[in-house]
């Protein structure tokens, strides 16, 4: 288990960890909608864009690895549930509730851009320089989610999901009780032989 | 039948291949839409045994080669809808007819995925039994499918190498693990022993005949067991098919596949049949405002 590692982060991982945190959870949470979106098309985008948030996850968890002496995957699923630093608003559970869904993605792709930018202007080189790879695929995120919000955005039930939340975008704190269950799939194969390679 | 439609009977036997515009008999339609439907059903349906375990894949690499694959499956069947639709059965039509029952979905579609030793088990041999079907259609006689499937099966054949490597991985693994493959192997071996169907003569089977297929369901069969049961006995498993030999002259032997169990499943009584399709129902029913939204036609 890393969770004592992590109670004492380094200053360049106490940043990053939640947005990576975040790009976990939030590309898992858009995986859900493999297969059953309301099209084909939407499938296949979704399923990108969750892979692109795994793989950003996926690369931010390296960079703060090397300085913690552990691995991206033992950041991934080895944490206890309270050690994660996602925010509630990714946590979110919205299958199959597509206008949340698509206001989540408008919301988070905007906030996620302005986090982004700081980093891009970290004085940090390897921070700024994975940021600005990161961003460039976030781009067609941000393309994707603005076409979404034109064809929504006269429905009054899109509307009243943006209203709902807006107010979550910037919580962190206290998970939502479904990231238990979340953590328990997500960990279910890896828990289920101690110490396997898979 | 019509002279003219011996005449194209005698052009697609004969190696001549038919393009959407090009004159064709009714039958011959009707038998390709119901093929190449019950393709693009299946590359649909194949996405939900595989979907839960995107949610509980053990490493980020192994998340990653799933979701892409899954995805594949669904650009896969989005490409075959359309060339479904061209013939004339739009999309709509053919989810409508799937989430009813009334069309169908491979037998291989309609299990449980009980463990990570399923997943790996699925794009392994799966994969290699479908890519076999597959790669048979490439010399399909109508076109447009037959250039689909240079596509689909490039992209298969690496969902086969990632089922691979997990199968690899877990075999070089702990003893708990090897079980858990060894289990799903013989999960799996009756449904892909059923996988290319009856072992009617090819010269008898109208997907033949009219060359959509060019081999017959034995054929395929045959060149599954050549292709894998090497490998799987080279890797350590066993098939729990006492009869399962090579004879002298080439040909394996194996016990009679189930083939009432493949009927029973086929039809819409398969142990995960009625879940996965009641899935697709719910959530096309919640998300049916979207496309009348979106879609002009649909409002």
């Amino acid at each position: 288990m890393v969770s004592t590692v992590l109670r004492r982060v380094s200053a360049r991982a106490e940043p990053l960890l939640p947005i990576a945190d975040d790009e976990l959870i939030l590309g898992w949470r858009n995986s859900e909608w493999t297969g059953i979106a309301p099209f084909l098309e939407e499938d296949v985008a979704f399923s990108s864009i969750a892979q692109n948030e795994i793989g950003h996850a996926r690369a931010i968890y390296q960079l703060v690895a090397e300085e913690l002496g552990t691995t991206a995957d033992e950041l991934a699923f080895d944490r206890k549930p309270e050690d994660y630093r996602c925010s509630p608003f990714v946590e979110l559970r919205l299958v199959p509730d597509w206008a949340k869904t698509i206001a989540r993605h408008c919301l988070y792709e905007d906030a996620d851009q302005r986090r982004i930018q700081e980093l891009i202007e970290a004085d940090d080189p390897e921070v700024a320089g994975l940021a600005a790879k990161i961003d460039r695929e976030e781009v067609y995120h941000r393309m994707h989610a603005q076409m979404w919000f034109e064809r929504l955005e006269d429905e009054p039930q899109f509307q009243e999901a943006l209203e709902e939340l807006r107010p979550l975008v910037d919580q962190r704190g206290e998970h939502l009780p479904e990231f238990e269950h979340l953590w328990q799939e997500m960990t279910e194969v890896r828990r289920s032989v101690a110490g396997a390679t898979w | 039948m019509s002279a003219r439609e011996d005449e194209f009977l005698e052009y697609v036997q004969s190696g001549g291949q038919v393009e959407t515009t090009d004159w064709m008999p009714d039958d011959y339609r009707a038998k390709l839409i119901k093929f190449i439907e019950m393709h693009g059903n299946s590359e649909l349906m194949g996405v939900l045994p595989e979907r839960e375990w995107i949610l509980r894949a053990p490493t980020l690499q192994r998340k990653l080669a799933l979701t892409a694959k899954v995805q594949d499956e669904v650009g896969h069947s989005q490409l075959i809808y359309r060339v479904v639709s061209d013939l004339g059965k739009p999309r709509e039509h053919c989810l409508d007819d799937l989430i009813s029952g009334k069309s169908k979905f491979h037998n291989v579609f309609h299990y449980p995925t009980k463990t990570w030793g399923d997943v790996g088990v699925i794009a392994w041999l799966v994969d290699a039994a479908a890519i076999i079907s597959q790669k048979a259609l490439l010399k399909c006689s109508y076109a447009p499918y037959a250039r689909i499937m240079k596509k689909i099966c490039w992209e298969e054949s690496f969902h086969i190498l990632h089922g691979r490597d997990v199968i690899l991985t877990m075999m070089n693994g702990t003893d708990a693990q090897r079980e858990l493959v060894q289990e799903a192997l013989d999960r799996w071996w009756g449904p892909l022993m059923q996988f290319h169907g009856n072992p009617i003569p090819a010269e008898d089977d109208p997907m033949y005949i009219w060359r959509i297929k060019s081999q017959g369901n034995g054929e395929a069969r045959q060149q599954f067991l050549d292709g894998y049961v090497p490998q799987i006995w080279e890797l350590g498993l066993t098939v729990s098919d006492p009869k399962l030999r090579k004879n002298d002259d080439g040909v394996w032997e194996f016990s009679e596949p189930d083939w009432d169990e493949l009927k029973h499943v086929v039809t819409g009584h398969g142990p995960k049949t009625e879940e996965r399709l009641g899935l697709r129902r719910t959530t096309r029913g919640e998300t049916e405002w979207v496309r009348r939204v979106v879609l002009p036609e649909a409002a």
